[in-house]
């Protein structure tokens, strides 16, 4: 419930102040969001099988988003930097998918 | 999917354990496997203090952070939307722009180049003026007035799926089919074609650049309209020939609209200006046996002439 409401006050956050992201970091903005989802479903699935950890929950993020980012940054630097990016989109939305699965075989049982 | 688990408690510590590939681990477990890990950990012994105290507020803030980024994510491309659009409406407008300052200029020349035949007509006898008038009534420099037919073709009209609105194949005018109308009345003996307001010279060229069908460079969409002023024959020997029962067939076909029609009292604009290609005399090093100012004269002298119709009013006054 807490988590709900940071998560929430997060959005609140950056609807009111309402930053302006550089120019450089914006390519970076739909994989750190993919990165970040993939975080906070692999976050809900471990509540709900009980093994949740703080610090394997805010490392998985903060890692996700940085090797997510990194991984892009070297593909733009070598050219193939879309296909990098659909790579790893492919790879965390894989693990989106799976682990939303578990969480619905959590909440409804089926 | 069916490997084995990469586990196996009971097995043999020293034989090898094939761990299952990235793929097949990635779709069976999805999860970080270091959350199992730390269950595990916490399973044996009591964590620090530390963790304890920090944990949670730190994940919390994290996923504030993490909430934080959506809503600028969002906000981000929400933002981005207009800007594609504002910059294509920018395009188009100065698209727009320049095709008005094209006709704008366009009758500016046409203006001048009236100018021009005054004061031309002015200078010269009456016989030559008439002889010079005609020349530019043949090759298309001049407007002309008179009778003769219009030649309508137009694409079939847009047919709309009810259903899953998807637009049906739609037959359209080729550019070839404007060339095979516009040639066979020149064969029927026409004096002066235009299509769309843009009159055909001996060296207008009708091409296709992708969807767009291009009169002397200049587009021209549908419906299509061939104007031409010819004999009165015209009509009968236009619509017997070859093009008029290819059109009609494939207007019969296809639904594209193919008309002729006779008309009185048509005016075809003038074409603009041809741009005349000079020969330029090559600066070689190497000594020609000739003296070169007899070189020079006789490279250029076939410019003009040799640029052909164009250039015979101006070769006639001399």
């Amino acid at each position: 419930m807490i988590a709900v409401l940071a998560l929430l006050a997060g959005v609140v956050l950056g609807v009111y102040l309402d930053p302006t992201v550089p120019g450089a970091l914006q390519p970076y903005l739909p994989i750190a969001v993919v990165a970040a989802l993939d975080a906070v479903f692999g976050g809900v699935r471990a509540k709900l099988d009980r093994i949740f950890d703080d610090k394997q929950f805010v490392v998985s993020f903060i890692s996700n988003v940085l090797v997510a980012g990194l991984i892009v940054y070297l593909g733009d630097q070598l050219g193939v930097g879309g296909q990098l990016s659909t790579g790893v989109v492919v790879v965390l939305g894989v693990r989106i998918f799976g682990n939303v699965a578990a969480i619905r075989r959590h909440l409804f049982r089926a | 999917m069916t490997a084995p688990p990469p586990g196996g408690g009971e097995r043999d510590p020293s034989a090898r354990v094939y761990a299952p590939d990235f793929l097949t681990e990635l779709f069976r477990n999805p999860l970080d496997p270091g959350y199992a890990d730390a269950a595990a950990r916490r399973a044996v012994g009591p964590v620090s203090r530390v963790r304890q105290v920090l944990g949670r507020p730190v994940s919390l803030v994290v996923l504030a952070v993490i909430g934080f980024l959506f809503a600028v994510a969002y906000r981000e491309t929400m933002a981005e939307e207009p800007s594609r659009a504002t910059a294509r409406a920018g395009l188009i407008a100065g698209i727009k722009q320049r095709e008005a300052e094209t006709d704008r200029l366009t009758v500016r020349a046409e203006q001048l180049r009236e100018e021009v035949g005054r004061q031309r007509d002015a200078a010269l006898s009456g016989s030559q003026a008439s002889r010079l008038r005609n020349l530019e009534a043949g090759t298309g420099l001049g407007r002309v007035r008179g009778d003769g037919v219009v030649v309508r073709l137009a694409d079939a009209p847009q047919d709309k799926d009810a259903v899953t609105g998807e637009e049906a194949y739609l037959s359209k005018v080729l550019y070839s089919d404007l060339q095979k109308v516009a040639n066979g009345l020149w064969a029927a003996g026409a004096e002066a074609v235009s299509i769309n307001g843009q009159r055909l010279t001996a060296t207008s060229t009708i091409r296709q650049a992708g969807e767009a069908i291009l009169v002397d460079y200049r587009p021209v969409t549908s419906p299509y309209e061939v104007r031409a002023i010819g004999p009165g024959s015209m009509r009968d020997t236009f619509d017997d020939g070859r093009a008029a029962a290819l059109m009609r067939e494939v207007a019969r076909t296809t639904g594209l609209s193919f008309g002729v029609k006779e008309v009185d009292d048509l005016t075809l604009p003038a074409a603009p200006e041809p741009r005349l290609r000079y020969a330029e005399p090559s600066v070689s090093p190497s000594p020609s046996p000739r003296p070169s100012g007899s070189g020079v004269g006789g490279s250029r002298s076939p410019g003009p002439s040799g640029s052909g119709v164009s250039s015979s009013p101006s070769g006639g006054v001399r």
